[in-house]
């Protein structure tokens, strides 16, 4: 154990203290600051004032019920929490033109010289509207709702109800978004669900999850081309006199491990100093730390284990480039995952995928800061896997690094590395 | 008297890579308190012999012994061994390094040693340097620190001369035989025969896996016959065919003559004398070199596994 500790500082010191991985550590929250501004930057435009412009070729007052739609929805309402920033919509009706097309392509070049915002076109069949929208603003689904409010007015008109009964009858209703509510443990007492403020509730875990994948990357990725470096420089066979490739192995992961924590420790540190600052520190999910870490732990130990084997069967660190996709994709994969759990964290297979031991800790830590949470067996279930898988990862990377610490030549192939485990 | 202990037994011993046998039945003992050469052409299994004592490598079969020790762990404390393929921490500083492998090897503070060691090779001023700004030779000098360090009992150096210049080179001989006159025993290979004739109380020459060379350079010497001559003539010229002599090698100034088994020395000298005026005449047993060169000369062949 001397010996692993005495690599494992060696190690430790030799990451925390490179420029790169300083560097690094400042990177991170300037890139999350950064993108936070850029998308200050991009909502600068938005609140301003658009022209809509409206085609109505019904003649039965569409434009005139969609524009006074659009008038009684940009009053605010009085249950708003926090919305997205949309821009007003300013509708104008245009008069329909003898030759539609060239009236469309008028106003198309209208939109493309940013004079106009949109163009509605309405008529027997429906509705449509023309636009420069890359479909990921909210433009589609606001003008379907003016839309359909528009025409709603208009049949309810049709219907002999009064213009001051149609609108009290549209009016919307106020609806609060609330957290669940919980019983005290301790004393049985039922304590109500708080009502939700500010940013949607899976920010927080969302967030956090994340940083574990980015600790768990900064923690074993390094290894890799570390590892084949030394190769290269032939450091190994003077160290192999003194330790074992166990313990060689062993102090390299637990320093591995130990630049993890600092990182971890550095970004949940300053995520508290944030939140205190904003006066927040109640989003701070606390209850989720200790998983953080068990996760951290467990996960690091299990990859950057692999990423000692891989580098240890490179050649060069280019090869070793060539095989960052074994550590990547593990790594990485639960990112794509994220989605469709945010949606559905209860469902089967948010479960199965959250159980699944490469992608239980982004997952799980991820299901289980969701409203709602998780049974209290998932997440023992899913440490424990991973701790399994961990120490079967370990096993089986021991044995290449056994074989490959020495070789040279030409960096095997994903085959040779099986052998190399199954042999020895 | 009482015999001394063996520091290193080879019994049988044989490592397999794949298909290539690097040592093939080896059996050796390296007795304690000597300095031991291994010497044999590249690829003849010397440093898988080297690894398999310093337990970087274990046999397929036959066993090792290391002062009467099988193998258990590292032998770091026992042990320090220089590698052929050196290689440092190259962003580490001197002092900080050796110090790291002391504690390793040895699992205590070595800078006092580290410190002697350093102003006995000229590098004291270089101890607060980072290793990449040395030059091969100083790192070969610090290397050669963080296996001496720690004291260790045996001393296992795969070829320590190679890179370096005539004066380390000088340097680092007289500390290996200030490092043996404390007792400790050194197995060093090289492909210098004048630095295994030297330096070496007993040599094993390793052919293609097998021993076919071991014991003293007398010992050795004396297994072969006089059949050598060495001659000097006054003009230099070519020879010319001689009775008697099998082959002749031009080493400048002076001709090596090997002579066949029923050859007399004589004969050729009055042939020699009948065609030039002989500036010297002498008649050897073959140099290791030659005996090196007569076992692998002909077939020598560079085998791919180490």
């Amino acid at each position: 154990m001397r010996k692993i500790l005495l690599i494992a500082k060696r190690d430790y010191l030799q990451v925390v203290l490179s420029r790169g991985y300083l560097a690094g550590l400042v990177v991170l929250p300037l890139l999350i600051g950064g993108s936070f501004g850029v998308m200050a930057l991009a909502n600068r435009g938005v609140g301003r004032t658009e022209r809509v412009a409206i085609i109505d070729h019904t003649g039965g007052g569409a434009a005139a019920a969609i524009l006074e739609a659009a008038r009684q929805t940009s009053q605010p309402a009085a249950s708003a929490s926090i919305q997205p920033p949309v821009s007003q919509y300013k509708f104008e009706e245009v008069k329909p033109e003898a030759d539609e097309n060239a009236q469309l392509l008028s106003l198309s070049n209208e939109i493309r010289a940013g004079r106009v915002a949109l163009v509605l076109v309405i008529d027997s069949e429906g509705a449509r509207y023309y636009s420069n929208s890359a479909g990921f603003d909210q433009s589609g689904a606001r003008v379907r709702d003016l839309v359909n409010a528009g025409l709603r007015r208009v049949r309810l008109a049709q219907l002999g109800i009064d213009d001051a009964r149609i609108s009290e009858a549209l009016r919307d209703v106020p609806v609060t978004a609330m957290n669940l509510v919980k019983q005290d443990p301790g004393t049985g007492k039922i304590i109500p669900g708080e009502k939700r403020t500010g940013a949607p509730v899976g920010v927080v875990p969302y967030f956090l999850a994340i940083l574990l994948m980015v600790v768990v990357m900064v923690g074993s990725a390094p290894n890799l081309g570390a590892i084949a470096e030394d190769k290269m420089q032939r450091v190994f066979e003077m160290l192999l006199c003194a330790a074992t490739p166990f313990e060689l192995m062993a102090g390299k992961v637990l320093a591995s491990i130990g630049a993890s924590l600092t990182t971890s420790a550095f970004y949940i540190a300053g995520g508290m100093m944030v939140l205190t600052g904003l006066a927040t520190f109640q989003l701070a999910p606390l209850e989720l730390l200790p998983w953080f870490f068990a996760y951290a732990i467990a996960a690091v130990a299990m990859l950057g284990a692999w990423s000692v084997a891989l580098g240890s069967a490179c050649a060069t660190p280019q090869d070793a480039q060539h095989l960052a996709y074994l550590l990547i994709v593990p790594v990485m994969a639960p990112i794509f995952l994220m989605q469709p759990i945010l949606q559905q964290p209860n469902s089967v297979l948010a479960t199965a995928l959250s159980l699944f031991p490469p992608f239980t800790p982004v997952l799980m830590l991820l299901r289980q800061g969701l409203p709602g949470g998780v049974p209290w067996w998932e997440p023992w279930l899913g440490l424990a896997g991973v701790l399994a898988c961990a120490l079967a990862v370990i096993w089986a990377a021991s044995r290449i690094f056994r074989v490959g610490i020495l070789s040279q030549g030409k960096t095997p192939k994903l085959p040779e590395l099986m052998q190399w485990v199954l042999a020895g | 008297m009482i015999p001394r202990m063996q520091a290193v037994e080879f019994t049988g011993v044989t490592k397999t890579f794949r298909n290539v046998t690097a040592v093939d039945r080896l059996s050796l003992a390296v007795e304690e308190g000597s300095i031991h050469g291994f010497i044999g052409p590249n690829g003849s299994g010397k440093t898988t012999t080297m690894r398999m004592i310093a337990n970087i490598l274990h046999p397929d079969s036959g066993t090792v012994r290391v002062f009467g020790e099988a193998p258990a762990g590292t032998r770091s404390g026992t042990i320090g061994y220089l590698p052929e393929e050196r290689g440092v921490y190259r962003k580490m500083k001197v002092h900080a390094l050796l110090e790291f492998y002391g504690e390793l090897r040895g699992g205590r503070d070595v800078s006092p040693e580290i410190d002697r060691w350093l102003a006995r090779l000229g590098l004291g001023h270089c101890a607060e340097q980072k290793l990449e700004t040395l030059s091969k030779g100083m790192s070969q000098k610090v290397q050669f620190i963080a296996c001496v360090a720690p004291e260790p009992k045996l001393l296992i150096l795969d070829e320590p001369f190679t890179g370096l210049d005539p004066v380390s080179a000088d340097a680092l001989r007289a500390a290996i035989l200030e490092i043996r006159r404390r007792g400790t025993t050194v197995i060093l290979s090289t492909h210098d025969m004048a630095v295994a004739e030297t330096m070496c109380d007993s040599i094993l020459m390793i052919f293609r896996g097998k021993k076919v060379l071991d014991g003293t350079l007398a010992s050795i010497q004396a297994s072969y016959s006089s059949d050598t001559i060495r001659v000097e003539l006054e003009n230099g010229g070519a020879l010319g065919p001689l009775p008697g002599i099998e082959s002749v090698k031009d080493l400048g100034k002076v001709k090596e003559l090997r002579m066949a088994p029923e050859c007399d020395p004589q004969q050729v000298l009055q042939a020699l004398a009948a065609r030039a005026r002989i500036v010297s005449f002498a008649v050897m047993k073959p140099s290791l070199r030659d005996i090196f060169v007569r076992i692998a000369g002909p077939q020598q062949e560079e085998v791919a596994v180490a």
